[in-house]
């Protein structure tokens, strides 16, 4: 789906309530990043989607998931994602 | 508990007892027929009896031929039909996800399907809720699905539900089912359900979907009980596990806010429908009425099949429509439902202590503006009628009194307002009050400056030099957005000399008290 990001740069992508948020589907983030400061560096270009949806989010690294707590470092190519629960149906 | 509370308790019991005799009626009927069998030949399956002309068959008759399309299928065989048969699954929720989950399993020929709702089929459900149709507005969801349901397949035991499931309903019904299926609406419900589904000891499969966007996971799979957690056996998280904190209440979106496209609800719908069938034929969940009835798939088989069914997957539907499978991690060491350490228990969930709408917190109406800045939707109208004519010297408001000179500064009497429709672009182009300017909220809202220059920004910006309006006002669906428009607007400075104010219950309000034709989306 998504092509490989450029030298020094992840994607991230955004799911669900996070695309409405963001107005993006995706994008990409200069790395290497600890994911611990991912949140740090969201907030920053999207006021308040700390509380809003990353607080409820899965956050995945590579298809799979980590804890946003976690001392995880996203490294370059790396794909990130941001899926917060969808309850509709 | 209180009578009644008592009574409805005992009629689900008592149903549910019922359809569980009339199971094991048949299952009886069905072993006996197969021992018959296996006494004409010793292998079973692999060798064929002599045809005495008396054959007692597993299956009916027609079984064989309505069914047979799947059971000729590597890994279904008579043993997963039979297995199909003995199974029973509960689906709560009869609506986007519930329809098209319950057509292929009722086809597909699982034994019981139970089903949970308390709603009505409503005219704007239909474009999503196949098994509901335009003759059954009105009707229970319930009542329109078994009817649907069995003339697509009437062999299958229909169990109804007529209600909201509640923790104690919840804790009667799940024992006497194999799998359950989410295909609730809230965040509250899918709490619920895990909760109840862990203590149960029963998988379920979770699945959602909004606007182009659709989640499922296979859940509580396999539902090892707590004990056994320490001595390493691996078992499945439960919806706790991945989503341990529930949304904020404000940025949870129905489909009715939101909207949903038809065949991605569908598309999760027939998913759900399709895991459920290979969980079950493949011998991966255990049936209370099957006893040992076996499986035509290796053990190997259905291991790598667990390994599978431990992801979330993701479907979206805008553009490029893709699929995404994410692996999940087992259950949380630390869950309070479902870990060693759980605090969450049958007889705390009947007691009510755990209220799930306070853990899921509640949308608080908006509410920042005073009454001196928000004007009625029967205000806006006579404001709109009055300078339509451009005649009247005074304008009276609805109490008879003229607004004061504040309320219209600096306008002299008859001039229009400007009026800021914050609805997305969709809403926007369904109706719209004439000459109104479309600034969505959500582009509103990301303004930083007034040089961010859009079309609509421009045209705003030039009503407001053209300096012959009278006020600004903003306006939206029910009168939330409108509010937070009016902060937004003055604190960029948007109103020049105007005052700047909302209009408070939004279109819903000027549909029941205006205009009685504005369409109802």
């Amino acid at each position: 789906m998504s092509l490989k990001p450029p030298p020094g740069f992840f994607t991230i992508l955004y799911f669900a309530g996070a695309k409405d948020y963001t107005h993006k589907e995706k994008e990409l983030l200069e790395a290497p990043l600890e994911v611990n400061k991912l949140l740090d560096v969201l907030e920053k270009k999207y006021n308040g989607i700390g509380e809003k949806i990353l607080s409820s989010c899965l956050l995945t690294v590579n298809l799979g998931y980590v804890d946003t707590t976690e001392e995880t470092l996203i490294r370059e190519g790396d794909e990130v994602a941001i899926i917060p629960p969808v309850s509709s149906g | 508990m209180d009578a009644q509370s008592r009574i409805k308790q005992l009629r689900y019991q008592i149903a549910d007892h019922e359809a569980k005799l009339a199971t094991l009626k048949e299952q009886l009927l069905g072993l006996e027929s197969e021992v018959s069998r296996k006494s004409l030949a010793k292998t079973a399956i692999t060798i064929t009896p002599e045809y005495t002309g008396s054959r007692i068959w597993p299956l009916h008759a027609d079984e064989y031929t309505r069914y047979g399309r799947q059971m000729i299928l590597p890994g279904v065989g008579l043993p997963g039909q039979l297995r199909l048969r003995a199974a029973r699954i509960l689906i709560v929720g009869i609506g986007g996800l519930g329809c098209p989950a319950a057509m292929y399993l009722a086809g597909a020929g699982i034994g019981a399907l139970g089903m949970a709702d308390g709603d009505v089929v409503e005219l704007s459900n239909l474009h999503r809720q196949v098994l509901h149709s335009s003759e059954k507005v009105g009707l229970k969801k319930i009542d329109s699905a078994v009817m649907a349901l069995k003339s697509i397949n009437p062999d299958p035991k229909y169990i109804t539900y007529p209600e909201h499931l509640d923790p104690v309903t919840a804790l009667d019904i799940f024992p006497s089912y194999d799998l359950i299926l989410d295909c609730t609406d809230t965040p509250q419900t899918r709490y619920l359900i895990s909760d109840v589904a862990v203590l149960c000891g029963k998988p379920f499969i979770s699945a959602s979907a909004l606007k182009t966007d659709g989640q499922l996971m296979i859940l509580n799979h396999p539902p090892t009980p707590h004990l056994q957690q320490r001595n390493g056996v691996s078992s499945g998280p439960c919806y706790r596990c991945v989503f341990p904190r529930p949304p904020p209440a404000d940025s949870v979106v129905s489909c009715g806010e939101g909207g949903i496209l038809g065949p991605v609800v569908g598309i999760m719908g027939v998913l759900m429908a399709l895991e459920a069938i290979k969980l079950i034929y493949s011998g991966s969940i255990k049936l209370e009425n099957g006893g040992s009835l076996p499986s035509l798939l290796q053990a190997s088989d259905s291991q790598s099949s667990l390994k599978h069914s431990m992801t979330m997957l993701t479907a979206s539907g805008s553009g490029l429509s893709t699929f995404r499978s994410i692996r999940l991690k087992g259950k949380r060491t630390d869950c309070i439902a479902c870990s060693f350490n759980a605090t969450i228990d049958a007889k705390y969930l009947r007691s009510g202590s755990l209220d799930y709408a306070v853990f899921c917190g509640a949308a608080i109406p908006v509410s920042v503006l005073g009454k001196e800045e928000r004007i009625g939707v029967e205000e806006l109208s006579k404001h709109m009628q009055d300078s339509k004519h451009n005649s009247i010297p005074s304008l009276p408001n609805l109490n008879g009194h003229v607004l004061s000179s504040d309320h219209l500064a600096p306008s002299s009497p008859g001039r229009p307002p400007i009026i800021v429709d914050v609805r997305d672009e969709a809403q926007f182009s369904i109706c719209s009050l004439p000459r109104s300017i479309n600034i969505p909220w959500n582009v509103l809202q990301s303004y930083k400056n007034t040089h961010d220059d859009t079309d609509a920004l421009l045209e705003l910006k030039s009503q407001l030099k053209r300096g012959n309006y009278a006020n600004v006002y903003t306006i939206c669906r029910l009168g939330n957005d409108s509010q937070l428009a009016v902060r937004k607007l003055e604190q960029l400075n948007l109103g020049g000399q105007l005052s700047i104010k909302d209009v408070s219950g939004g279109f819903k309000a000027w549909k029941q008290n205006v205009d009685k034709d504005w369409p109802d989306y």
